[in-house]
């Protein structure tokens, strides 16, 4: 076998997998039971409340993000090794464990402060966010970081020698030219964020109309054996998910031929 | 214009050190040196892009040393061309002035008239990508200008470009500068480059100042025996001052078997007797000499033989052995000349050595001033 039919095999495998997996849905789906979810309560209140924790936590991950990837990618400064170390922790971690550190913090004097005086996190929508933003957060960097390196310095340089303060290079120069590595970190992170579970659930828990997100519910519904209803919300996480990578990938080709 | 003041930067290995050096305003300076020389970091440094160790750099009386890059007033033409690709030309133009906070009517006739100047206004819509190299190039220094800086810094701007461009360039930006009346500070390894466009040079090697002066005199009477190798006198000798007879010099040149006279630079310093230096002769000034074309008075003559040619484009240049001496001496003739002579490979041929074209060389790194010797001038 050549080596270019290899890969070429090897790609289509990749496909074959999670085709085979999301074809398997198909055994159980009908259209009853996906239109009695559509027009249930508790399922469009997890839709809804799966959408806008999500893109909460991806705004405020990216609000620090890319900040943040900037200095890794433009600043040498102390401490900077340890930072770009540190944006695997997630990654590293399970979801679950992270949840629980999240969980561990809380329960300690400064955690229970915080709760105390500004925001309740555990067992609240402000704790999915905080959940999904701490595990979308280092992907974010890395994200930003990556597609920030492929921008050539002396555009920025160019900038402030023209007369451009350093923000106002980096607004009008640096973040136009990284436009589209910003839309692939910001949908992938809220791609991430919408599936996040393992977190999620250890944090906010599975209180229906309250905390219960689309993935928590697919738990929910598993854990009683209703298939059917497991994969109809899968489905529907699935469409949500498709549709913004799908949306992303349009943006960008059609960014590419302006 | 712009002052240097005894300049210190560390990078890495590389130092630049206690480069002082000034320039005129209206001047066009051209700072010469080989590849990692230091030429592009003193740049950075006058830019703001690094960091001074010690030292001070003033622009128009003003101490801009510590200035942020943008508040500095500099223009820049890079080496590698850094037009923003998300804007067009237009917009690229335009975004110094915006930077700076200009009004369109203050900036927008002085790009009208570099836009003309260049030839670049069909080119206004476009994108960075979408141009040729030398547009590219053009329209850099249109963006460059038009913020109306007093000082302009060229950073080898026209390497990538072919020759024909590139003097083509070379014409742009001196009738630029005489339209608009801003000082240069340009950077190049190309000798031919930096002697058409300079009124003074600077010659910078290991980031140290080794000669400065207007361009003639640098050209003419290189100092020091790096500058020499540098401006491409290959011919240089170890030699020792003997006496001084008036506005000559009669050296030991024991490589050429023998003592010879040169002349000494008007308005630098006799070398003390029994100074241990270098003697330098241009490959282009060692004159063949036989009946038909005689020695002029008080030139050193050596009987030898030619024991290599090399047609070397325009030129022919001949590897000349005196007989009893250690050195080889090259010699550049162009075709023409060379078919007057009788001179075959391994026979006997005289090479002459004029006094005034016999430099006398300092073999160690001493900054020099020059200065025009007066009545002389012209490149060779």
């Amino acid at each position: 076998m050549s080596f270019r039919r290899l890969t070429i095999g090897s790609a289509i495998a990749v496909l074959v997998i999670y085709g085979l997996l999301i074809a398997s849905l198909a055994y159980y789906v009908n259209g009853a039971d996906l239109k009695a979810a559509l027009t249930s309560t508790r399922v469009l209140f997890s839709i809804q409340l799966s959408l806008v924790a999500a893109t909460v936590a991806t705004g405020l991950a990216l609000l620090l993000g890319v900040p943040a990837a900037y200095a890794l990618s433009r600043f040498r400064f102390r401490g900077r090794q340890a930072v770009d170390s540190i944006l695997e922790f997630p990654i590293i971690v399970s979801p679950a464990a992270l949840g629980a550190i999240i969980l561990i913090f809380f329960s300690n004097p400064l955690g229970q402060w915080i709760q105390e005086h500004t925001i309740t996190f555990v067992f609240a929508f402000a704790g999915i966010v905080l959940a999904q933003f701490i595990t979308v957060l280092g992907v974010a960097v890395r994200f930003v970081k990556t597609a920030l390196d492929q921008v050539p310095r002396r555009y920025a340089t160019a900038a402030r020698i023209l007369g451009a303060s350093p923000s106002r290079a980096f607004f009008t120069v640096d973040l136009p030219l990284v436009r589209r590595g910003l839309i692939g970190a910001g949908v992938l992170s809220w791609a991430k964020a919408l599936g996040e579970f393992g977190a999620t659930i250890m944090v906010a828990g599975t209180m229906a109309m309250r905390t219960e997100t689309l993935p928590v519910a697919i738990y929910s519904r598993l854990s009683v054996a209703d298939i059917e209803g497991t994969v109809t919300l899968i489905l529907i996480l699935l469409a949500i998910g498709l549709t913004a990578l799908f949306t992303a990938r349009f943006l960008l080709r059609e960014r590419r031929r302006a | 214009m712009l002052e240097l003041e005894a300049v210190c930067s560390q990078s890495g290995s590389f130092r630049v050190d206690d480069v002082r050096m000034s320039v005129a305003d209206g001047e066009s300076h051209v700072l010469l040196g080989p590849s990692g020389a230091g030429k592009t970091t003193l740049l950075e440094l006058i830019l703001g892009l690094r960091e001074l160790e010690s030292g001070s750099v003033m622009l128009a009386g003003r101490d801009i040393t510590r200035e942020p890059i943008e508040r500095r007033g500099v223009g820049y033409l890079p080496q590698r061309v850094s037009l923003f690709p998300h804007l067009s030309v237009r917009e690229n133009i335009a975004y110094g002035p915006r930077c700076r906070r200009r009004p369109a009517c203050e900036y927008a006739p002085v790009v009208d008239d570099l836009v003309e100047a260049t030839g670049i206004g069909h080119l206004l819509e476009r994108r960075p990508d979408t141009l040729s190299g030398g547009e590219r190039q053009r329209v850099t220094l249109v963006r460059a200008l038009a913020t109306r800086p007093r000082l302009l810094l060229l950073d080898e701007p026209f390497t990538a470009l072919n020759e024909s461009l590139r003097r083509e360039f070379w014409r742009l930006l001196k009738t630029l500068q005489a339209e608009h009346g801003f000082t240069m500070l340009m950077i190049t390894h190309d000798l031919a480059e930096g002697f058409f466009l300079a009124d003074r040079v600077t010659v910078l090697i290991d980031g140290c100042v080794e000669q400065t002066g207007d361009k003639e005199d640098v050209w003419r009477y290189p100092a020091t025996l790096p500058v020499a190798a540098y401006l491409g006198i290959r011919n240089t000798f170890d030699a020792t001052v003997r006496e001084v007879d008036g506005d000559e010099a009669v050296v030991d040149c024991p490589a050429l078997g023998g003592s010879l006279r040169a002349a000494l630079v008007p308005g630098r310093a006799a070398p003390p007797v029994g100074e241990p230096l270098a003697l330098g002769i241009r490959a282009e000034f060692v004159a063949l000499r036989d009946a038909a074309h005689p020695p002029v008075p008080g030139e050193y003559l050596l009987d030898g033989r030619i024991t290599d040619a090399s047609v070397a484009g325009a030129e022919v240049v001949l590897l000349f052995k005196p007989d009893g001496a250690e050195a080889t001496l090259e010699i550049s003739v162009s075709h023409r000349l060379l078919r007057r002579f009788d001179v075959a490979m391994g026979q006997p041929a005289t090479a002459g050595l004029p006094p005034g074209d016999v430099l006398l060389l300092q073999a160690q790194t001493t900054p020099v001033v020059a200065r025009r010797p007066p009545g002389q001038g012209g490149v060779r």
